[in-house]
Formats: C-alpha cells, sequence, structure tokens
C-alpha cells in the first residue's frame, strides 16, 4: 500500500500532506489521556504489521491493520498512522518522506471511515457485531486500495486499471485483515471491554 | 473497567489459547521479507547494459516498465519491459556513449511501486572502448618504425580478450555487490521502531499530563 519516491506530482503530495496534517490535529484533539496508551500500542502494532508477509499473490503482501485501527481509536488513528509510517519510512526504507502525507491519507483515511461506517453494527451484540468488525478489517483495506488507484490517477494511470489490480492483489489481504479484526474484537469484548469503549461512547 | 474483572474471572485461559494460537501462526509465517520495496541493479558488460529488477528480498519485477533517462536532460533514451527473473538488457545508446551521459534507470511495476539506478558514465564506458577508438597507449605509435605497430595490435587484442575475461569473471562479483548494497531490515530496526513510538506517546502524555495539572 506504500506508494514510492518520486512516483506522484508535487500537487498530489502537497494535498496528501495537507490532508494529513488535518487529519492529525483533529485526531490529536479527540485523543484523551485515558486513550494515549491504546493509540500508542496500535501504532506499535501498525509499525510491525507491515513486516508480516502474506505470501500469496504476483508481489507478496503484508498486514495492514488500519481497520483494526479505526475500529478501535476512530480519528486518533491518524497521528498513530502518521508515526508508524515516519518510522516505516525512516528505518524500513517504505514508501519514503514525501510521501508520507499521501501514505497517511491512504491508510488512515479508512480506518476513521470505517470507524464511523460499522459502530453502529459493532454496537449490537451476537451476529451484526461479527459482520461488523469482519467487514471493518476487509473494507479498509479495500478503501485503501482505491486511494492508492485515486492518487496514481494524476500520473496518467487509468484509475479503473489501477484500481482492478490493487483490489484483486488485496484480496487475500482482506479476508485475512477481516478475520484478524473479527478475532481481535470478540477477544477485546470478553478480555478487555474498556479497550472497545471508543465504539460505545 | 465496568465488567472487566467480572468478564476475566468467567473466560479463564479459554481465550487465550486462540489468540495466542493466532499470533504464533502469523509471526510463523512472517519472513523478514519486504515485499514491496523494489530495488534495481544495473551494470555493463561490453557494449550491453544488464539490469535486474526485484522486489526484496527475492522477487523479480515480472513485466515492469523500465525507462533509461539522462541524468541531467531526463530525457527519455529508451523504454522496455522486465522479463521473467525481472532482467531487461539493452545496448548502449549511441548519443549515450558520446555525451557521456549517466543514465538514470527506473523501474516502475505497476501500484505506486517504483525504483531506481544511477549506472555512472564511468561505469559503462570503459568497456567500450575496444569497439571505439583506439586506447590512449596507441596514441604516439605515428612516429615509431612499423615493427611497434604489429606490437600495439597485438597488445589491442590482449587487451579486449582481458577484458572480455574479466568481465565473465567480475559478473558474479557485481550480482554479489547488489545482493549486499540491499539494505535489509534487521531486528535492531524492529525494535528500535517499536521503542520510538512508545517514547513519541510517552511524551505526548507528559505534556498532556503537565497541562491539565496547572492550567
Amino acid at each position: 500500500m506504500h506508494i514510492s519516491e518520486g512516483v506522484l506530482s508535487p500537487a498530489v503530495l502537497a494535498g496528501g500532506a495537507a490532508l494529513a496534517v488535518v487529519g492529525t490535529a483533529i485526531g490529536l484533539k479527540k485523543m484523551d489521556n485515558a486513550a494515549i496508551p491504546r493509540v500508542a500500542l496500535l501504532s506499535a502494532a501498525f509499525f510491525v504489521a507491515s513486516l508480516i508477509h502474506v505470501p500469496v499473490g504476483p508481489v507478496g503482501l503484508h498486514l495492514v491493520l488500519n481497520g483494526l485501527m479505526g475500529l478501535l481509536v476512530g480519528w486518533p488513528a491518524v497521528p498513530a498512522i502518521l508515526i508508524a509510517l515516519l518510522l516505516q519510512a525512516l528505518l524500513f526504507q517504505f514508501g519514503g518522506l514525501t510521501v508520507l502525507g499521501v501514505n497517511t491519507v491512504v491508510m488512515a483515511a479508512p480506518a476513521v471511515i470505517c470507524f464511523w461506517l460499522f459502530r453502529p453494527l459493532l454496537r449490537r451484540p451476537g451476529a451484526p457485531a461479527a459482520v461488523g468488525a469482519f467487514a471493518c478489517g476487509a473494507v479498509a483495506i479495500l478503501l485503501s486500495g482505491l486511494l492508492v488507484a485515486a492518487a496514481l490517477l494524476t500520473t496518467g494511470q487509468a484509475f479503473l486499471q489501477v484500481a482492478r489490480l490493487v483490489v484483486l492483489a488485496h484480496i487475500p489481504v482482506m479476508l485475512v485483515e477481516g478475520v484478524i479484526t473479527l478475532f481481535i474484537f470478540f477477544f477485546l469484548q470478553k478480555v478487555r471491554p474498556e479497550m472497545l469503549e471508543g465504539i460505545y461512547a | 473497567m465496568r465488567s472487566t474483572s467480572f468478564c476475566l474471572r468467567k473466560m479463564p485461559a479459554l481465550h487465550w489459547g486462540p489468540l495466542v494460537c493466532a499470533v504464533l501462526g502469523l509471526l510463523a509465517a512472517a519472513s523478514p521479507a519486504l515485499a514491496h520495496r523494489l530495488v534495481v541493479f544495473a551494470y555493463a558488460e561490453g557494449r550491453t547494459i544488464h539490469t535486474e529488477s526485484k522486489f526484496v528480498p527475492d522477487t523479480p519485477v515480472r513485466g515492469g516498465q523500465v525507462q533509461v533517462l539522462d541524468r541531467q536532460t531526463g530525457a527519455v533514451l529508451l523504454t522496455g519491459t522486465t522479463d521473467e527473473q525481472g532482467k531487461f538488457s539493452f545496448t548502449i545508446p549511441d548519443e549515450a556513449a558520446a555525451r557521456k551521459m549517466d543514465l538514470r534507470i527506473v523501474v516502475e511495476a505497476g501500484m505506486g511501486h517504483q525504483g531506481e539506478w544511477l549506472l555512472k558514465a564511468e561505469r559503462y564506458l570503459p568497456g567500450l572502448k575496444p569497439a571505439g577508438a583506439a586506447p590512449p597507449p596507441a596514441a604516439p605509435s605515428a612516429a615509431e618504425p612499423p615493427g611497434a605497430k604489429a606490437a600495439t595490435l597485438d597488445q589491442k587484442m590482449l587487451e579486449e580478450a582481458l577484458t572480455r575475461i574479466l568481465e565473465r569473471q567480475l559478473t558474479p562479483m557485481r550480482e554479489m555487490l547488489a545482493e549486499m548494497s540491499v539494505r535489509r531490515t534487521s531486528l535492531p530496526d524492529i525494535i528500535g521502531g517499536l521503542g520510538y513510538i512508545m517514547g513519541i506517546f510517552g511524551l505526548w502524555a507528559y505534556f498532556q499530563s503537565r497541562g491539565k495539572k496547572n492550567p
């Protein structure tokens, strides 16, 4: 999902950076003190998730976990993802510093969208919550794929073609992330329900 | 807070089991692979430049779009597509050799993946010499007797042969260098990153808590 350096035009880079700044500001504002450890933990999980290799497809893919992040923290997912991406760029050479803003938007926007989209489902017990949790994990990846395609649009690559390629390539990741999100949601609901208070608040 | 302790008592080891299994399973599936950093490596062999592109650590870039550009002007000299092994070779364009261009080789693999390699002129020009003008040592031969001419010819052939042999011997070394020039993620990187994250959020929490105390 990380877009490499030198692919995008300056206008797209600037736009992405601006959006990322706004999102980070909102996220920091919405993050109360009690939530800080939770956000930090998820930022760390996101940072490491990229190293977990899903050996499918032509390129080989890795976990993203942005759906899970959105589900658990909502808006503060933006600063959490920003910091994780910054460190990935510095330490792993994933993406790059100039593309940091765009990559943040690509991965954080779906997290926040899924949070608001599936919150009503997640609040209901039983099957709806299960569907919501799975969808949260899967749809976040789908949206990220579409955002990658949208960002590449300005480089002259046909949107539909890239979108189809990205989405098809990420179907295994969507399934894996859906299952992981579902699993962690139910696990936390039983063992650590206070971690889910963002959903019920 | 509300029902945590109750739930914990009610749901003992039962739910930790699957989670632990899942985490272990994922770690087992996790290789130190960074599947989507694209690295390009190029070297010259005589009049040909070979390029090799792969996703770190070892997945060849199949069907990647290769562009060879002049670094200074950014003009595209030629384009091509990588094969099944992620390789693409081309003969050095005459204008590039004539103007001693530094070549920027950009490989694009779609979905926002891109990598590049800079091939400096002095890295590929020496290989061209035998086919081009006479080497510099032969220059002062004009004033010498005819016997010396044969000697320089022999020397030229010898040089050519040596160059060929060296090229052949150096190719595996070059590939090894390419292999080594790829920076791999190490455990200290990962642990360091986790530490940074904790530190950054710790700092934020610290300033938040101070702000709350004395408003």
